[in-house]
């Protein structure tokens, strides 16, 4: 479970977050929705102890984020990233390898059940196939799934996706959502696709301007006032979609 | 590969022992005092500034993430130069470690400011620590130039120091040099894995378990010491800690777990072998040995990016 109390983030005179509150329950999805530059990576950094609230704390199983260590936090929250970050050529396989650092000693060398974590994550995203892919032999969106590959190796109980499919065509990203919905942990994902978060997110944390507009089921919450408030645009809803009104 | 680098090296050590401006009788080199006090002291000291050049390179470019990072970014070699230039501009050529201490002492300063303007609370910007560093490594080299014109007569002393020498290594140098070299090749090796998520970027590093800020701060201090031991012994040779850790990378890839210790061994060689050459191939007149590691390295390594060009 992960409790956020007041979360405040400000840098200067600029106030991204301004006081969030919200209970997010285990094994849920929860879509964290807003348009650009509201605070999603921001609250996401805040979560998965990146960043430190200007005020307030996130709990993650009861305890406070800043209490544990890096390791023990690592054992608990995986996050991928918006952008995948390599400079060096690691294969695929060895970047998915670094995922089970939070479980490793120092000096000691990636074990038999490593290996095999690392092949059953990197099946689940379809990557196996890439495993001796080089950064620059990979597309945007097979580097994407190699970073989710990698965060699932992690095997925390909660998972902070930042735009995880924005990179990734069609087809991978309905693989990556239904695999979500399996999966059976807590997460919370960017998603600018109301319709992807629609269904396959059961709850919806709603941003605007800083504040949590909406927190609750994703159903209740992508009702065309909100939408219109939160982004601007005119929509509807039929036959369980949003339907924009172009 | 460790266990053969290793038997290489003792080989090479043992042939560099050999060679140099006075050749030996058979059997009569284990009784002269120019095999004790002169060469192996020299040999030691060359490899132990090889291999601490190499592993703070490999361990920059880490903890930087970018590939044209040497041991030398972090202005050490500059300030050491300039302690190194005013030691020998007051004359204290013959003062024991008088041109190495204040070498060291100036180096130590440099990098302490650098970080100083780099850290941000609990936090150190490495963009900044990297453009300060280079900053003021352009500031020192214009005030050396300026001592330099101002005291011609002492210019061929401060270049002939700026180009690398182990000419006059001694077992103080070494003495000085190896508990560092040992502690803090150790301390690079112990954050290998950590080495490696920091090439993915300090935030996904820590959402990976690794405390990014301590790791960084433990890493610069131990590299940061044992580079500036290194040049304040024996001046600046270049080339080495840039070019070595991706001369390795290009043959046993990215993991630091193998760069380091490979780097370490293979940064030892190298400058072994620039060493021997430099007081070899004039003898008994000496090259510079900064210079040789230039010309035997760029080919060499322009020779790797080519061959693995080829290979994709």
């Amino acid at each position: 479970m992960i409790t956020l109390k007041d979360i405040h983030v400000s840098f200067g005179d600029r106030t991204i977050l301004g006081g969030i509150d919200a209970t997010l329950a285990e094994g849920r999805i929860t879509a964290v929705m807003g348009p650009n530059g509201c605070g999603k990576t921001t609250l996401l950094r805040c979560i998965g102890g990146l960043l430190v609230p200007t005020e307030g704390e996130v709990l993650v199983a009861g305890q406070p984020v800043s209490q544990y260590t890096a390791r023990e936090l690592a054992q608990r929250v995986a996050f991928v990233r918006q952008q995948a970050q390599t400079d060096f050529e690691f294969s695929a396989f060895e970047t998915v390898l670094m995922g089970r650092n939070p479980y490793q000693r120092r000096l000691q060398n990636e074990s038999q059940e490593d290996w095999k974590i690392v092949e059953r994550c990197m099946r689940q995203t379809g990557t196996w196939e890439l495993r001796f892919a080089k950064p620059a032999q990979m597309s945007g969106g097979e580097l994407q799934r190699v970073m989710i590959a990698r965060a699932l190796a992690q095997e925390t109980p909660v998972l902070l996706m930042d735009e995880p499919v924005s990179n990734l065509d069609i087809a991978h990203q309905l693989d990556i959502m239904r695999f979500l919905r399996t999966a059976g942990k807590t997460t919370v994902i960017v998603l600018h696709d109301l319709n992807l978060a629609l269904h396959f997110c059961d709850d919806v944390m709603l941003l605007h301007e800083g504040r949590l507009l909406y927190h609750g089921p994703i159903a209740d919450g992508l009702t065309p006032e909100r939408i219109s408030t939160v982004y601007g645009v005119a929509t509807h809803r039929a036959e369980g979609q949003v339907i924009f009104d172009f | 590969m460790v266990a053969g680098l290793t038997v290489l090296l003792v080989l090479v050590m043992a042939g560099s022992c050999l060679l140099g401006a006075v050749d030996f009788e058979r059997g009569e080199i284990l009784q002269s005092p120019i095999f004790w006090r002169l060469r192996l002291p020299r040999v030691v000291m060359s490899v132990l500034v090889g291999a601490v050049l190499s592993v703070c390179g490999a361990a920059y470019q880490s903890i930087f993430r970018n590939p044209l990072t040497d041991p030398y970014v972090l202005g050490v070699s500059s300030g050491a130069s300039l302690g190194a230039a005013v030691a020998i501009l007051l004359g204290l050529e013959a003062v024991l470690w008088g041109v190495g201490g204040m070498a060291l002492a100036a180096a130590l300063l440099t990098v302490l400011f650098i970080y100083r303007i780099a850290s941000i609370g609990n936090r150190m910007h490495t963009t900044t620590l990297l453009l300060t560093g280079v900053c003021l490594t352009l500031l020192i080299s214009a005030v050396i130039s300026f001592l330099m014109v101002l005291n011609q007569e002492k210019m061929d002393a401060i270049i002939f120091w700026t180009m690398g020498s182990f000419g006059s290594s001694s077992w103080t140098d070494v003495a000085v040099l190896a508990p560092v070299a040992v502690v803090g090749i150790a301390v690079v090796l112990w954050y290998g894995r950590d080495l490696n998520l920091l090439l993915a970027g300090s935030e996904a590093a820590q959402s990976m378990g690794v405390e990014v800020e301590k790791v960084k701060r433990v890493l610069l201090l131990f590299t940061t010491l044992m580079v500036a031991f290194a040049v304040s012994s024996c001046g600046v040779i270049g080339f080495v800690g840039l070019i070595v850790p991706h001369a390795v990378r290009l043959v046993a890839g990215p993991d630091n777990r193998k760069v380091v210790p490979y780097s370490m061994l293979c940064g030892a060689l190298f400058v072994l072998v620039c060493d021997t050459l430099a007081r070899y191939v004039l003898r008994p007149s000496e090259l510079p040995v900064g210079s040789l590691t230039s010309m035997v390295g760029a080919p060499l390594f322009i020779y790797l990016l080519y061959k693995n060009k080829k290979s994709y």
